[in-house]
């Protein structure tokens, strides 16, 4: 401003200060919650659908993807079609039939701040809360999150990474039917899974700070160190994310007791926290594609990577006439979890859309993430 | 400065053909987190920064037919962030002469040791000032802007927004003069 010298050390000390003080704010990636909210808001009928009731909600959701009945206790998870899918999406994929989410207006809780759940409804009967308060049954998009193998891995790295797919819950208690989910079904992508497979969940309870995830049987599957300690954090992600809740750790327990071995090398009489994204998190996520899912030619491509360079390549390719494109992207900043975009313009037919990144060292394929679609 | 943070002129293209979904990804992936800074700067509660960014940003595609353009959407974005910021302040003041001394985001103590002496000192500082002083202080050092810019922003004259700089400034000198 013109009253002030260019050079003025006060100026320089109180532009530095706030500089440091704003880099040490890492937001999370709300693009799909933001899209969704988006697409909702352009539906007259649902133009504010989080603060609907969950009875209106529910019947409104049940409506615009025909299911018949709506029960009131029974949460039920909307469909295994619409597993994997994710609520952003930046092209008009209404009509596809893998892409669900987007028409029946998820509705993400708004405000990460309104972390503290309020008291369980009365009529709760599925999830019974051993100790601390259940959540609240609601009808909303949470994130699930399944193991993917690394490409290229050296020895002192874990061979799996977490990845992330949407599902929409309806009128349900998010962490439980998340959780329901990464136990009991697949994850919709051929390239996820989940070592938590065959376990079953009891409760997600929630008292001072800590999530309390109770198992009947917690899962049977051996697991390497390192991965299981990914595998452990699969959960983690889960929980905090359905619950909005990134800051809180997570207890495991089985029937009711802490302390049970995990993946036969994780001891669970503490709490866990979340790891750091770097050290779990895929370094390269398509976010706003489902498997499966039908596309118009014109399509944007969005994900999030932590890439060398800030540089994210993909490839396009027709999966009957081996047409195919390739370029790459950067992403809006290096080296750490940042978000990138990618244009395209396709022809009709079966596509395989990858987004990789390359090793600095030998060029070598080093994190994959690929999605098969539709092209109209 | 370790990166500009509000400046709208950087890797935005005009793109009045953009539809409001191709803008929403754009103007997120550019701006996002540099509005969210914004905000818990003026918060000091990142949580809450975040739910104020995102609304506007859906506000912002609500309205995209009318903006068209990336630079408005910008400062429909900027002012709509700083309003709601300033609002819940105010609501925040309220509440707070009821409650036992509890303002959100007190620094935690791993946080506090990240800081450098010089930055808390500063900070600490700008948390005395009155919210609409704190706010112009903001925008101008972190966010960049021009006396103009802020008087938009902020919905007042370019002499207010001089006023509440001049004495935000004589304020925290003397402070950070202090104990040296």
């Amino acid at each position: 401003m013109s009253d002030q010298q260019p050079n003025d050390p006060f100026d320089d000390l109180l532009r530095r200060a706030l500089a440091e003080e704003a880099d040490r704010i890492e937001p999370a990636d709300a693009l799909p919650e933001i899209q969704a909210r988006a697409r909702a808001q352009r539906r007259p009928a649902t133009r504010r659908p989080w603060i609907l009731t969950a009875g209106a909600a529910a019947i409104g959701t049940a409506a615009a993807i025909g299911a018949f009945t709506v029960l009131d206790d029974n949460a039920k998870t909307a469909g295994d079609e619409q597993l994997a899918g994710s609520p952003g999406t930046t092209t008009s994929a209404t009509g596809s039939p893998a892409v669900t989410i987007p028409t029946t207006a998820p509705a993400p809780t708004p405000a990460p701040t309104q972390a503290t759940l309020p008291p369980p409804s009365s009529k709760a009967t599925t999830a019974p809360a051993t100790k601390g308060t259940a959540e609240k049954v609601q009808t909303t998009a949470v994130p699930v999150y399944w193991l993917g193998e690394k490409v290229g891995t050296t020895s002192a790295e874990p061979t799996v990474r977490l990845y992330r797919t949407w599902i929409k819950i309806t009128d349900g208690r998010p962490a439980f039917e998340a959780v329901k989910m990464m136990t009991s079904k697949d994850s919709g992508d051929p390239d996820y899974y989940s070592a938590w497979r065959g376990a079953q969940v009891s409760s997600v309870t929630r008292d001072n700070g800590v999530i309390t995830v109770d198992f009947k049987q917690l899962p049977q599957t051996k697991l390497d160190e390192a991965a299981a300690a990914v595998a452990t954090q699969q959960l983690v992600y889960t929980v905090q994310g359905a619950m909005v809740t990134p800051r809180d750790r997570v207890q495991i327990t089985q029937q009711g007791r802490p302390g049970s071995r995990l993946f036969g090398h994780i001891d669970t009489s503490r709490p866990f926290s979340r790891a750091e994204a770097s050290k779990v998190q895929a370094l390269v996520w398509i976010d706003n594609l489902t498997d499966g899912q039908v596309a118009e030619p014109l399509l944007t491509v969005t994900g999030i990577a932590a890439a060398y360079e800030a540089t994210v390549n993909w490839r396009a390719t027709n999966l009957k006439t081996r047409e195919s494109q390739a370029k790459f992207v950067n992403t809006k900043e290096g080296q750490k979890f940042s978000p990138f975009a990618i244009p395209l313009k396709l022809s009709p037919g079966q596509w395989r859309i990858e987004a990789y990144l390359l090793s600095a060292e030998d060029g070598s394929v080093t994190d994959v993430d690929s999605k098969t679609i539709f092209v109209k | 400065m370790a990166q500009p943070a509000v400046v709208y002129e950087e890797d935005v293209k005009h793109e009045s053909s953009w539809d409001a979904d191709e803008a929403l990804t754009a103007v997120y992936t550019a701006h996002y987190t540099s509005l969210v800074r914004l905000g818990a700067l003026l918060l000091r509660d990142t949580g809450s920064a975040e739910e104020i960014v995102q609304d506007a940003f859906v506000a912002m595609h609500g309205r995209w037919h009318r903006l068209r353009d990336p630079h408005k959407a910008l400062a429909y974005l900027r002012t709509a962030v700083v309003n709601r910021c300033r609002s819940r302040q105010r609501h925040l003041v309220v509440v707070d002469k009821h409650t036992p001394r509890s303002l959100p985001d007190e620094p935690s103590a791993e946080q506090a040791v990240l800081r450098t002496v010089e930055t808390d000192r500063v900070i600490e500082a700008m948390r005395t000032l009155p919210e609409k002083q704190r706010t112009v202080m903001v925008l101008r050092y972190y966010g960049d802007l021009s006396e103009a810019e802020i008087a938009d922003t902020m919905g007042i004259s370019r002499g207010s927004v001089k006023s509440h700089a001049a004495r935000a400034s004589k304020s925290l000198r003397q402070l950070l003069e202090q104990n040296v």
